[in-house]
């Protein structure tokens, strides 16, 4: 017995010993399902140990699903030494602890990484350890957190939606806007920045959003509502025109022609690039979006390809043409749905 | 910019011989025209702010901003055009994507630039070369949003169609941390290509083939918040129309997209050589729309079906957001016949539904869309327009107690009042809209409800012998949540009038908005403009906008009573060419 209890201390010692550095492991609670996405705010690893250890090591982790699944592991023949000076203390990033091109995914995550690169929503657990390059040998202890993926959605602008027609007095006096909160809901809080411009004239609206000044950007915490208050002068065209009175007393009030699919198709045509002084449909032509901020005030995205927050822009219309003349009822006509492709 | 500046002057003086030459030519009938546009406008914005140093409302112009237009379109005979498309504004003001941020741009920079075009696309017969930069939209699914500076063709031969084009999208900029600060960008080439064939009014069909790469050694400092990438996408797109108006259309898409291109190859993943070597970053998914209806005179009636793979990214719409499913229906007709054979009534309606994180079959959102269009002439003096408008959104609790659900009900009613004599003719119109939206705590559970309701009355009478044209609208605006309330009244007056034998039409605004938020005291803003369109010749237009918005608040802001003036004036010059009226 006083053999066997000698044996298991002197293998316990030998562990320790080979635990050459002290480590700490801490993830974000719900990191992005992107793991190209995650930053220093969704996992630090720090290494210490003592004075005069130093070398290189491999950083050994897997990855495993709440049902004790392996998710992923670390191909430790791929893995890229890591010099550990714990004098001056080390603390390493997503990147250097679950670099993407050394893990090696698993049946139904491989699947969902290839398709998205992002780990399917659930409870996760990371266990991460440092071994020495070759021979694998332990030098640290396993650390291993808990965390949970909910694969968050951007924003999605609502109202105006996209290619609404709104009367110019209501818009010389107040917009609102309205969107859906970023889904589901993260534990920190976040800001949306509402953001208009205008598209001016021989511009599309995407040019419009990626080159103007916008004409608002107003940050929002804590609700999906914002009521704009323009001051801009919009101004209605036409009055004046003998020839447009004439038009609009024969053709507008007489014949409405409200729903005509042809100025529906008119419009879509021109909302790349509005010709004012066409009292056909002579419009100010507007894009907005949402640009969603995490609490540091870094764009927040799950994997989107600009790493900018900004989520899918809405195009809205004011129409200048005077009350008799535009053949749509107000509020708004809405040419959502099948007719809102892009030309 | 000097050097800029020069070119379009250059230019213009260039397309002012050639106008005369057209109009000489012209004459003599030879086969030479010449149409479009050229111009030149300045805009100068002023903003003056009280008490000093206060910073509560920021610029939303540039100071000064000069642009220009230059589109003329020459035809030499039946076969050949050549049209320009040259708009570019010599102040970069980029806030959203590549360039955003930039102050100082160098020349390949503002080539490139979204703000800026210089397109040139001469065609002869079913060739066209597309050179500089081009907004070119071959589907929904593979590429439209984006412009690309470079070179390419568009050849139709018979049925068939050919499409090529590549250049850059972006150039690199380096980031810079500020202020002010610059997001950064990598510079991005692109390739499209595109092998159809159509039949007009029959039948249409193409494979659309789109690849964008950014250049990872075209800046010193990268961006921060992006890595250099790699998108590659494919598509086929069908359309077919029939007879009695039936049509039907569908998209299917592949993209493999690497979102970081200094991770290595990865053999264990599928790549599309030689187009695409996928990477450990490379994903890859798919895509898809389906759409068939019925369009006539009085009836139209469709359906829409969209899906977009959680992975699927295209270069060509970068906004576009994935892993989703949409479905709509929607319609138009018109009813109620009266005594010349048209339609008294008219209804436009849609229905549809959007999931959300398809991918996710825990946290699935919902979306529903509903709107209605009703409108009814019932004789020559009334009419009245009802609308509503309804979206709802909802996920599953997920990580949070409770689901998100929100849901707007919009709901307006709009009759008018038209009558009068050989002389004069008046509309009343009145407008209510009460509109509801209701967002519920994913924590507590509580909803708060937030209710609008506006009425508006307008008032304009139309001289028909008289070059006047005034008009009067009064608007009433109360939002209200738990703990907030906000009042809104606007009287607004226009006047529009002409002047040297119609040849000037001018338009002078006046508007006044009292706003009050819970007790504070009210707000006052004045807002006044003036429009001037000037027909100097029959090609020469010179157009003016002046305005003026003066705010000042009450004591809900810190310092009480601050205030702004702004100022905008606009001012430019248009140049017709040719003899079109």
């Amino acid at each position: 017995m006083k053999k066997i209890i000698l044996i298991a201390a002197i293998c316990f010692t030998g562990e320790i010993c080979q635990a050459q550095f002290n480590t700490t492991l801490i993830i974000a609670p719900y990191p992005p399902g992107s793991l190209l996405s995650w930053s220093i705010k969704d996992l630090t690893y720090i290494v210490s140990g003592s004075t005069g250890v130093a070398g290189q090591v491999l950083i050994k982790a897997t990855l495993k699903a709440a049902d004790g699944t392996v998710a992923a592991t670390t191909d430790l023949a791929k893995a890229r030494a890591i010099t550990i000076n714990p004098a001056t203390g080390n603390v390493l990033y997503a990147a250097d602890v679950i670099p993407l091109d050394v893990m090696i995914f698993t049946g139904k995550f491989k699947v969902s990484m290839d398709k998205s690169g992002k780990l399917p929503a659930g409870a996760y657990e990371l266990c991460v350890q440092l071994v020495s390059p070759g021979t694998f040998q332990r030098l640290s202890e396993e650390r291993c957190r808990m965390f949970n993926i909910a694969s968050f959605q951007l924003p999605i602008p609502m109202m105006p939606a996209n290619e609404t027609v709104l009367d110019i007095e209501k818009a010389n006096t107040a917009i609102t806007f309205r969107w859906t909160p970023v889904a589901p809901r993260p534990a920190e809080m976040l800001t949306y920045r509402v953001t208009v411009f205008e598209v001016l004239d021989y511009q599309t609206p995407m040019q419009a959003l990626r080159s103007n000044q916008p004409l608002l950007t107003k940050e929002i915490i804590g609700t999906t509502q914002f009521i704009w208050q323009p001051q801009l002068g919009f101004t209605m065209c036409c009055m004046g025109d003998p020839d447009f009175d004439l038009r609009m007393k024969k053709d507008s009030i007489k014949n409405p022609n409200h729903g005509d699919p042809d100025f529906d198709l008119k419009m879509k045509k021109d909302s790349g690039g509005i010709v004012h002084g066409d009292p056909d449909f002579d419009a100010y032509a507007f894009i907005w979006t949402i640009q969603t901020l995490d609490s540091r005030g870094v764009p927040f995205g799950d994997g989107s390809i600009n790493g900018d927050g900004i989520s899918e822009p809405n195009v809205f219309f004011i129409d200048r043409r005077p009350p008799a003349m535009r053949r749509t009822g107000p509020p708004s006509r809405i040419l959502f749905l099948n007719k809102g492709k892009r030309n | 910019m000097n050097t800029k500046t020069n070119i379009l002057l250059f230019f213009i003086v260039l397309l002012l011989s050639i106008d005369s030459i057209a109009q000489d030519t012209a004459g003599k009938k030879k086969p030479f025209s010449i149409s479009g546009t050229a111009g030149v406008s300045y805009e100068h914005y002023g903003l003056s702010r009280k008490p000093t140093g206060w910073t509560g409302f920021s610029p939303r112009k540039p100071w000064n901003q000069m642009r220009f237009n230059f589109t003329p379109t020459m035809k030499f005979g039946k076969n050949f055009s050549l049209p320009f498309n040259f708009n570019f504004a010599m102040k970069p003001t980029n806030f959203a994507g590549p360039y955003a941020g930039i102050k100082k741009q160098s020349f390949s920079q503002f080539i490139t630039n979204p703000m800026n075009n210089f397109g040139l696309n001469p065609k002869f017969k079913s060739t066209e070369l597309l050179l500089g930069t081009q907004y070119l939209n071959y589907s929904e699914l593979s590429t439209g949003d984006i412009g690309v500076f470079g070179a390419g063709f568009d050849i139709r031969p018979g049925t068939y169609i050919l499409k090529f084009f590549t250049g850059l999208s972006q150039q690199g900029v380096n980031y810079l941390s500020g202020p002010p600060s610059v997001n950064g960008a990598y510079k991005r080439k692109n390739w499209m290509f595109s092998l159809g064939k159509a039949r007009e009014e029959k039948y249409e069909m193409a494979f659309n083939f789109v690849k964008a790469k950014d250049e990872i050694s075209s800046i010193v400092t990268p961006p921060l918040t992006i890595k250099p990438q790699e998108g590659f996408t494919m598509s086929f797109v069908g359309k077919a129309f029939f007879k009695g108006g039936f049509f039907i259309n569908a998209e299917g898409a592949q993209s493999l997209y690497t979102k970081d291109l200094l991770l290595p190859v990865d053999p264990t993943k599928e790549s599309f050589k030689p187009f695409l070597t996928a990477r450990s970053s490379t994903v890859k998914d798919y895509a898809g729309n389906f759409g068939i209806g019925r369009r006539s005179k009085n009836f139209d009636i469709g359906a829409k079906l969209k899906y977009i793979g959680a992975g699927f990214q295209t270069p060509g719409y970068p906004f576009m957001l994935p892993d989703r499913f949409d479905y709509t229906l929607n319609t138009r007709f018109n009813a109620w016949k009266d005594s010349t054979g048209g339609h008294k009534m008219n209804v436009v309606a849609s229905v549809g539904k959007r999931v959300n994180n398809v991918s996710n079959t825990t946290l699935k959102a919902e979306q529903f869309i509903a709107n209605l269009n009703w409108f009814t002439q019932f004789n020559e003096h009334w009419n009245l327009n009802v609308s509503y408008n309804n979206f709802g959104f909802e996920t599953p609790s997920g990580i949070n107690p409770f689901g998100i659900k929100n849901v707007s009900n919009d709901f307006g009613v709009n009759p008018s009042y038209t009558w009068g004599n050989d002389k004069v003719i008046h509309l009343m119109s009145f407008n209510y809209n009460y509109s509801k939206y209701n967002e519920r705590d994913v924590i507590t559970a509580v909803v708060t409800s937030n209710n609008t309701h506006t009425a508006l009355l307008t008032y304009v009478p139309t001289f028909l012998t008289k070059n006047i044209s005034p008009d009067f609208s009064m608007m009433y605006f109360y939002n209200s949540v738990p703990g907030f309330k906000l009042t809104l009244i606007t009287f607004g007056s226009g006047l529009g009038w002409t002047a040297l034998k119609k040849k000037m039409n001018m338009r002078a605004q006046l508007q006044y908005n009292y706003s009050k938020t819970n007790s504070f005291k009210n707000n006052n803003n004045l807002v006044a403009s003036l429009t001037n369109d000037w027909n100097v010749s029959k090609k020469f237009t010179w157009n003016t906008f002046i305005s003026t918005n003066q705010f000042e608040y009450g004591n809900e802001i810190i310092p009480n009573n601050a205030s702004y003036l702004e100022t905008t004036i606009r001012t430019g010059f248009q140049y017709r060419f040719g003899n079109a009226p």
